[in-house]
């Protein structure tokens, strides 16, 4: 019975017209979900998922005399901090390292990005366990210059003092790496790589000592002498991933319940719990994982499954450098606790306060659900792409006299030739702008964006007034055209959306109209299409975000290719890819 | 200065006419480490083994061992690492070392394999009752039967070789306590209590940097004399003097007063607030009692009273002191001094600070190893990796050796990946090497079966003076059944550390360390939800479906009215009637009233 009522469903007109209020439908849903994540009915508070971290739990001893020693070491490191060569540098914290007796390990490397050199040399000390079994490793980063540029003179000198300190105890587990790369983007990335032979031998120097597998780092950014009032706790890694929210929670316990300092996440300093609040913090969550970057140091550890965060006091305040050490102090002791890789808690969530989250579960949908709107117009069109064709349709009326609410059972054989032809092509065509902004150098390449986005924005014009006199593609064509478009759309951002949640919510978001346009016939509405469609190319709308966030858009560019180059970065990828082809062919199918 | 020591040894043993006998080796090690060896030995001859009349030998052991058919036993147990770099060669030249967890390897009488494995079987679970360690893990999966690594140490006749098999069997995740060292106590004639065995406490072995507890049984034909069974146990750690000093009452590493700092009093900033620690290059001085947390208790009465039980190894000049009745012996060196002491009374022993720090002349040398081994995982990913074991020949002559490696069977490794890259010694990192064909003498390979036995490699490797090979291979993981994963599954899985044994220019042994391989763990909720997602579907289909099997079907009308029908329909018309009766009688009255 069911089955008779959906074929005879599928002939009825009016489920024929439904898909696009659907897919509007599904678009419009899916942005509310967003809006309403930060309710207390759909946020949860965080919880710590692995008994065995015990976060706060420890008496933390590390105090007293050790300020004199912090003291000593940042006067020694203030006199060459302004060094422009990096040697010097590294030389003395070997020197301190190797007095303590921890053993240390130097690798050099070099990274061609938008024809700049970046060469470093990372300077790393291996803390070995006393009764440990060199099988599992932690990791302290404290990079020689933060994440503002400055140099981070608090942040290294704490990490010298606190080697020293674990080295008395005894009762690590695991081995404790002490890496200090010379700026906060190249060089953990060219050690983490070393450190699980991943990395290219031709720019990358292997690491002459190893340890175990590692399972937590933490990096430390401490450029200022003052005291602090508050921690930011930096979690984003590149391409989106996220470090167990059992780490930023535990890290976030011990600071704020322990310590006494209050933490906080996305430059969110006053938080005050309020919706609008939230919602900023899940925004700028957001942007930033769509963006794809390394905000710090620890990003790079992501990618290989380990889980890290940054530390960055924030502020004036009474919390002074003993404070943020018995906070790493507490930290280490917690990771030191755990027995398995961190594996509780979530890898995939939005915080919106530093104790406040929703898991993939509740905010996935918002994604999907754009997604799923490009599918159900893809399929929606192929269905109408096989439909007879309406001039034909009142022929055949006329002929048959069949009953006007009856839809002809018949489909017409489709020609696929052209139309998949045409999306190959315009996909294929993303390798251009891909191989132009990633091999230019960086004074070329806003010249070379500028002629991409010219040449993008007009070719569907150009076309439309070259091709069409020449040869009109067929409505069927059309219509086969633009939903194998939506169709490949639809399944890329659904897929992205597992990984990388933020970037495929931008896309669907700013391609959705493109799911609406081109359906009717009327010449003003095909104009204003047009227009928006212009508004929302990818071009336009990278010019737009750049001018309204005061950046330079030659320094957005290079910092793409570096993070093509060094990080692996697939946000460029996604864009010219996904985006950019969906977009052409939109436009086209809007002209023709 | 490991030789001299064996030799003082065995001289010992040629004129004792005592057969048991102990030793305590004391060295300190750079950076304030101090290796203390214990050494016990004592033997049996092998009538008295036969007739079960033990003196000096454990009888524990000994009726294991002849029941199991056992004519060798090698067992040890380490926990730590041995920093080659700033310690040298290994105590021993690394004979009594195993791998991190528990390592045995014995000759057993058997005819053939099958045989063998019975009695393997027998003998590992009866030592693991003996020593507390889960010695029974030690299954076909774990056990391999080595070609060129192990040797027989003792004299065995032909025949007796003919029909014996050499088996080893590691457990690299075993951890190694207090328990451990309670029967390894128990075993020695003066069960601990006396001797050099009173100074060992749980506390401070299993705080040592490095710890290793091994028993060597053997069989000893010397010249013209009747064979005898003996026995070894050694134990070798490494204690950090700093932190064996802190009193156990007080353990904790807290931040001493600043006063106490011992600072760099040359540097521009050096204040009252900042202060550059240079108390790295002070060693302390300790005496016995403080460093094993207890004394010594005189003298063992059963040991052979010529070798004297403590020895300390340390240059000339600095100052030793001991305890009143002790008499001192030079070794002939003038780097070892001897004591022989009162039988009744506590010892110690004090070494005191040097004179001149920094002079280099505080310690003994540790002689430089033969070759330097590490070994790690390379790749990332839940389904491929690789394994990379980095070499060094630091001295000037070439170095022949065995390098062994026992594999799980789930660690599946693809020999055809086998690869060795040369490279000179630079101080600097190395870049990349050159692949070199010629430094794999021999292979022997005997692929793994799942679930019935792991992979066993041994390579016979020369590696030239000066010089650094890198070997790798490619490496598969597997995902198991879902009951194969241990309780802390995502830890994932101790690999046993390699075995390198060299041939030439000296034989001596290196181990790796262990590795921890990561491997896919399955979503173990499934169970869960495979249960209650049946368990639902069985429920619905089951109740529809036996519904219209039992259930008699009438129709509407035939059927008894359902009695909750009926009640309600009772209490209608009782409503009813009672609303009619009103109405009838306000119909009357209003009939009433309107007359």
């Amino acid at each position: 019975m069911s089955r008779l009522l959906a074929l005879s469903l599928r002939r009825d007109p009016r489920v024929q017209k439904l898909p696009p209020y659907l897919s509007f439908l599904c678009v419009l849903v899916g942005l509310v979900w967003l809006l309403l994540l930060p309710l207390d009915d759909y946020a949860r508070k965080t919880y710590i998922s692995e008994n065995a971290l015990l976060p706060g739990q420890v008496h933390t001893y590390f105090s007293g005399s050790e300020s004199h020693v912090l003291r000593a070491y940042r006067s020694e490191l203030e006199v060459l901090a302004s060094e422009e060569d990096q040697t010097r540098v590294n030389d003395k914290i070997e020197e301190i390292l190797k007095g303590l007796g921890v053993k240390v390990g130097r690798q050099s490397y070099t990274y061609n990005a938008a024809g700049r050199a970046h060469n470093g040399e990372n300077v790393y000390g291996i803390l070995q366990a006393p009764r440990g079994d060199a099988t599992e490793a932690i990791v302290l980063v404290a990079a020689i210059r933060g994440l503002n540029g400055q140099v981070n003179r608090n942040g290294v000198a704490l990490a010298l003092t606190l080697a020293r300190y674990f080295k008395r105890w005894s009762l690590w587990s695991k081995d404790i790496i002490i890496v200090f790369p010379p700026d906060s983007e190249t060089g953990t990335q060219a050690w983490v790589d070393a450190y699980h032979d991943a990395h290219d031998p031709r720019n990358v120097a292997p690491l002459p000592l190893k340890s175990g597998a590692l399972q937590g780092a933490l990096a430390l950014d401490y450029p200022g002498v003052d005291r602090f009032s508050a921690l930011q706790i930096i979690y984003d890694g590149v391409n989106g991933q996220l470090p167990n929210l059992d780490l930023v929670n535990s890290v976030g316990n011990i600071a704020s319940g322990q310590m006494g300092i209050t933490g906080f996440i996305q430059g969110m300093r006053h938080h005050k719990g309020t919706y609008k609040h939230r919602l900023t913090t899940i925004f700028r969550g957001m942007v930033k994982q769509s963006l794809g970057n390394s905000w710090g140091p620890h990003s790079s550890f992501m990618p290989y499954h380990v889980d890290a965060v940054t530390l960055q006091p924030y502020g004036k305040g009474f919390h002074d450098e003993m404070a943020m050490g018995r906070v790493i102090e507490g930290s280490f002791r917690s990771l030191n606790n755990l027995l398995e890789h961190l594996h509780q808690s979530f890898f995939f969530y939005l915080l919106m306060q530093r104790d406040r989250f929703v898991s993939i579960g509740t905010y996935l949908p918002s994604a999907m659900l754009l997604a799923a709107n490009f599918s159900i117009m893809a399929i929606y069109l192929w269905v109408q792409s096989g439909q007879v064709d309406a001039d034909a349709k009142k022929n055949a009326k006329k002929q048959t006299k069949a009953p006007a609410t009856e839809v002809a059972a018949v489909t017409v054989e489709r020609s696929l030739v052209l139309p998949v032809a045409i999306v190959a092509i315009c996909h294929a065509l993303s390798a251009v702008p891909l191989y132009v902004l990633n091999n230019t150098t960086a004074p070329l390449l806003p010249t070379a964006f500028a002629a991409l986005a010219a040449i993008s924005t007009a070719a569907p014009f150009v076309l439309s007034y070259a091709v069409l006199p020449v040869y009109k593609p067929t409505q069927q064509q059309i219509l086969l055209m633009k939903s194998l478009s939506l169709l490949v759309l639809g399944m890329a951002l659904s897929t992205l959306a597992t990984l990388n949640f933020s970037l495929a919510f931008v896309i669907g978001v700013l391609t959705a109209p493109m799911s609406f346009v081109g359906l009717s016939k009327n010449e003003s509405l095909r104009w204003a299409s047009a227009t928006l469609l212009t508004l929302l190319a990818p071009a336009t709308v990278i010019y737009s975000a750049v001018a309204g966030a005061g950046l330079d858009m030659g320094h957005l560019l290079e910092q793409a290719s570096f993070g093509w180059t060094v990080w692996g970065m697939y946000t460029p990828i996604v864009v010219w890819t996904i985006w950019w082809p969906a977009w052409t062919i939109s436009m086209v199918s809007v002209l023709c | 200065m490991q030789s001299i020591f064996a030799w003082l040894l065995l001289l010992a043993t040629a004129v004792a006419a005592s057969d048991y006998h102990e030793q305590l080796t004391l060295r300190p090690l750079p950076l304030s480490s101090l290796l203390a060896s214990f050494n016990f030995r004592s033997n049996t001859s092998f009538s008295d083994y036969a007739s079960q009349n033990f003196r000096l030998f454990p009888r524990s052991l000994a009726q294991i061992l002849q029941h199991s058919g056992t004519r060798e036993l090698h067992l040890r147990f380490t926990l730590g690492r041995w920093d080659a770099e700033n310690w040298g060669a290994r105590p021993w030249d690394g004979t009594k070392e195993g791998g991190t967890g528990v390592e045995m390897w014995a000759l057993v009488d058997a005819g053939n394999d099958e045989e063998a494995d019975q009695k393997w079987l027998t003998l590992t679970n009866t030592l693991s009752g003996l020593f507390c360690a889960s010695l029974n893990f030690i299954d076909e999966t774990r056990t391999i039967r080595p070609v060129k690594s192990f040797q027989p140490e003792g004299h065995h006749s032909e025949a007796a070789l003919a029909r014996s098999r050499l088996l080893h069997g590691v457990l690299p995740h075993e951890v190694v306590c207090t328990e451990n060292l309670t029967p390894f106590l128990k075993m020695l004639p003066c069960k601990g209590k006396a001797g050099i065995a009173s100074l060992l406490d749980g506390h401070k072995l299993f705080d040592a940097s490095f710890q290793s507890m091994a028993i060597d049984v053997r069989p000893i034909c010397a010249e013209g004399k009747e064979c005898v069974l003996e026995i070894e146990e050694t134990i070798d750690m490494v204690l950090d003097i700093n932190r064996s000093r802190r009193p156990k009452g007080n353990p904790i590493p807290r931040p001493v007063k600043a006063e106490e700092l011992i600072c760099d009093q040359s540097k521009p900033y050096h204040s009252e607030n900042a202060c550059f620690p240079v108390d790295h290059l002070a060693s302390p001085d300790w005496h016995l009692e403080q460093v094993f947390g207890r004394p010594m208790k005189g003298t063992c009465p059963l040991a052979d009273a010529t070798v004297p039980p403590v020895c300390i190894q340390v240059p000339d000049k600095r100052h030793v002191f001991t305890s009143e009745g002790s008499v001192q012996h030079k070794g002939a060196d003038g780097q070892s001094r001897c004591y022989t002491m009162d039988e009744n009374n506590d010892f110690t022993l004090f070494l005191a600070r040097p004179d001149n720090t920094g002079e280099g002349l505080e310690v003994v040398e540790p002689e430089t190893p033969l070759l330097y081994a590490e070994r790690s995982l390379t790749g990332y990913g839940q389904e491929k990796g690789g394994v990379q074991a980095i070499l060094t020949n630091p001295g000037n002559e070439d170095v022949e050796f065995v390098y062994l490696e026992s594999l799980p069977w789930f660690m599946r490794i693809y020999l055809h990946t086998l690869a060795t890259h040369i490279s000179p010694n630079t101080t600097t990192a190395v870049d990349f090497s050159t692949p070199s064909s010629d430094i794999i003498k021999e292979i022997y390979y005997r692929p793994a079966l799942d679930r019935v036995r792991g992979t066993q490699l041994e390579l016979l490797l020369n590696i030239p003076a000066k010089h650094t090979v890198f070997l790798t291979y490619d490496v598969e993981k597997t995902i198991l059944r879902y009951t194969e994963y241990p309780p802390d599954a995502n830890r994932g899985f101790d690999v046993a550390a390699s075995v390198i044994t060299t041939l030439s220019p000296r034989v001596m042994n290196l181990r790796t360390t262990s590795l921890l391989l990561y491997l896919p763990t399955p979503d173990f909720s499934m169970p869960y939800n495979v249960i209650i997602f049946t368990s639902t579907a069985i429920a619905l289909a089951f109740g529809g479906l036996y519904n219209i099997i039992v259930r008699r079907f009438v129709g509407a009308d035939e059927g008894e009215p359902s009695p909750l029908k009926v009640k309600l329909a009772q209490l209608k018309e009782m409503i009813a009637a009672k609303l009619g009766k009103k109405s009838e009688a306000s119909e009357e009255k209003a009939a009433v009233e309107a007359q």
